[in-house]
């Protein structure tokens, strides 16, 4: 029984690790490329991270670099070159400020509304409660054409409103914090009003507090959808490399591929995309809860 | 009860930003869609159906029906068994689970462009691994294996990896041959959709009370097999709905893969729909047309949603 038992992980284990190596397999590529001399790369040789020699490397000669400059270990070579060629800093801050402000904007519009619609008696709530539940339903994407038309109409194309509008409203934000804050006791806000606390204070000063966790689980399925959003910036970013978002950055860094090195290309791909990578391996629980968020519906 | 108006305050920013951003586009993707307007016209004119009617007879539009139906019907189900399948499996290790989790999650949280790029280079011909690593394979193992050899009605000799071998290691140019590009895109969507599932799979499995499993194996159901089909599948029947409609929603809206790697083509394989909104409506500025197929595309996820909401209230309840 115990030898039989042991065989059947075995071959578990045989099955999730073939399935692993498949999963993982763009991401070697990936890593490997951004770390490997373009001679390497054409020729699939090098392993992993190939041989590091210190060469010269011609491309960045015919840029205009001094000799010595462009001598150097490929890997140092393609990370630097990188950053030569894009302002990928600009990108990535681009994206801090898209996704913060998005994710901001949400909870002031959502937090106030969602306590209204858990805590207060008013007339109507029933029916914006139920507007609520019909714009779940609608999805975002689905509606970029007349979004897009509207801000071309308010002559917003190519800026920070555009990328950030048509996100500040949440309508699953609403409806999550609503049904956590149905389970806090009316105790609770009660006294708060006794203490003559007024109800700005009250959504601010006790509410927030108690939806942190809430809060966080949200933060992060924002943050990533946001971040990872490639289709809505290619709808309203035209040509303003100033505006571009981690993902426009990466289409641009694609743009030569078959003339361009793929090493420095690679290493752009790889600096944008580790940053919710790293974060996701540190914070993994978080990170699930809050993606599959949807789930909790 | 206090009798204060910051009620109104408080919804106020909300139901105008609902109605503004979510609301009114329904409504004029639905009204531009009856007309021939052009992002930049001063005028326009109404043409009632024409749009649709181009939709549903030109080969283009046909095609994307194709298309969409075609990633639909294959990422959906597939991502949603090897979800399931993966589920099952880490639920059943006694240890290293954690690990695993994390690896198959990996695409879900990763830039979908980048991985894009990265399938692309791992596909090429000429540089991938894939193909490499096809090609080193001849004669071997490998051969034996993937070319389904071991498969009684199969030809060694006229295997596609046989072929491709003795034709001067002839493998296929994954995204850029009209049979199998759309494949590869479905692929890839499977790749990145699957482990999304996986853990709400596990999140349904561990909702499973013990009980049941002690009480089947009572019953008589003895294999794995028998107690999957007695307790594990209907007990996971909300789920599995659940999963299934988010997973064909998703689905729907592919864009990413697809612009950056096939622009819809070889000759309109993977046109789906997204990308037929963005090149028709903002590319060539046939804004009109383009709400014809966002109207039609809203219509569909409508109509999932609605249909996930009735099944829920009426049958899976177990």
């Amino acid at each position: 029984m115990e030898t039989k038992q042991y065989i059947g992980e075995g071959w578990k284990h045989a099955i999730l690790i073939i399935g692993a190596i498949v999963v993982m397999l763009p991401f070697y590529m990936m890593v490997s490329m951004s770390l490997k001399s373009q001679q390497e790369i054409q020729s699939i040789s090098g392993g992993l991270i190939g041989a590091q020699e210190t060469q010269t490397f011609p491309v960045c000669v015919k840029t205009g670099y001094s000799e010595e400059t462009c001598t150097m270990k490929p890997y140092q070579y393609n990370y630097w070159f990188a950053f030569e060629k894009a302002p990928i800093p600009r990108y990535l801050m681009n994206g801090v400020i898209v996704t913060l402000s998005i994710f901001i904007i949400q909870v002031l519009v959502a937090l106030p509304c969602a306590y209204a619609l858990a805590k207060l008696r008013f007339y109507g709530r029933e029916f914006v409660f139920s507007m609520v539940l019909f714009c779940l339903l609608i999805p975002v994407h689905g509606i970029a054409l007349p979004l897009y038309v509207m801000l071309a109409q308010a002559g917003l194309v190519d800026t920070y409103s555009a990328l950030i509008l048509p996100w500040t409203i949440s309508v699953f934000g609403i409806f999550l914090m609503r049904q956590f804050f149905m389970t806090v006791p009316d105790e609770l806000i009660d006294a708060a009003r006794m203490d003559g606390m007024g109800e700005y204070a009250i959504v601010w000063k006790v509410m927030l507090p108690t939806a942190i966790p809430a809060l966080l689980a949200f933060a992060i399925f924002s943050v990533v959808a946001h971040w990872n959003d490639y289709f809505w910036p290619r709808m309203v970013i035209t040509g303003n490399r100033d505006l571009f978002t981690p993902p426009l950055g990466i289409r641009e860094f694609r743009g030569g591929i078959d003339s361009d090195e793929f090493g420095p290309m690679m290493a752009s791909i790889v600096t944008v995309t580790v940053p919710l990578i790293v974060a996701f391996i540190i914070a993994q629980k978080r990170f699930i809860e809050g993606i599959t968020l949807t789930g909790m519906k | 009860m206090h009798n204060s108006k910051a009620h109104i305050w408080f919804i106020a920013p909300a139901i105008i930003l609902m109605i503004i951003i979510l609301i009114f586009p329904l409504f004029l993707a639905g009204g531009i869609s009856f007309t021939d307007y052009n992002l930049g016209n001063k005028t326009f004119e109404w043409v009632g159906l024409e749009n649709y009617d181009k939709m549903f007879n030109r080969k283009t539009y046909v095609k994307m029906i194709w298309a969409t139906a075609t990633y639909v019907i294959v990422v959906v189900p597939i991502s949603v068994v090897l979800g399931l399948c993966a589920a099952m499996l880490l639920n059943s290790l006694r240890f290293g689970a954690d690990i695993y989790k994390t690896i198959f999650f990996l695409p879900v949280m990763a830039t979908l462009l980048a991985m894009a790029i990265a399938w692309e280079f791992t596909l090429h011909p000429t540089l991938g691994i894939v193909n490499s690593f096809l090609a080193n394979g001849c004669g071997g193992v490998r051969e034996f294996i993937l070319g389904f050899h071991w498969l009684p009605w199969v030809d060694s000799q006229e295997s596609w990896y046989a072929v491709a071998c003795a034709n001067n290691m002839d493998f296929p140019y994954w995204l850029k041959q009209k049979n199998t590009a759309i494949w590869t895109v479905c692929f890839i969507g499977i790749w990145q959709a699957f482990g999304f599932n996986m853990v709400l799979y596990l999140a349904g499995l561990t909702s499973i009370p013990r009980e049941l499993y002690q009480a089947a194996e009572m019953d008589g159901a003895k294999s794995t097999w028998e107690q999957f089909k007695l307790v594990t599948w209907p007990m996971l029947g909300p789920t599995t709905l659940f999963v299934v409609t988010i997973t064909t929603i998703r689905t729907f809206q592919v864009f990413d893969t697809i612009e950056i790697l096939t622009k819809g083509g070889p000759s309109k394989t993977t046109y789906v729909m997204m990308y037929a909104i963005f090149e028709k409506a903002i590319q060539q500025n046939l804004t009109s047309i383009g709400a014809a197929i966002t109207v039609v595309f809203i219509g569909f996820i409508l109509v999932l949603t609605f249909f996930q909401r009735y099944v829920i209230e009426k049958r899976v309840h177990y």
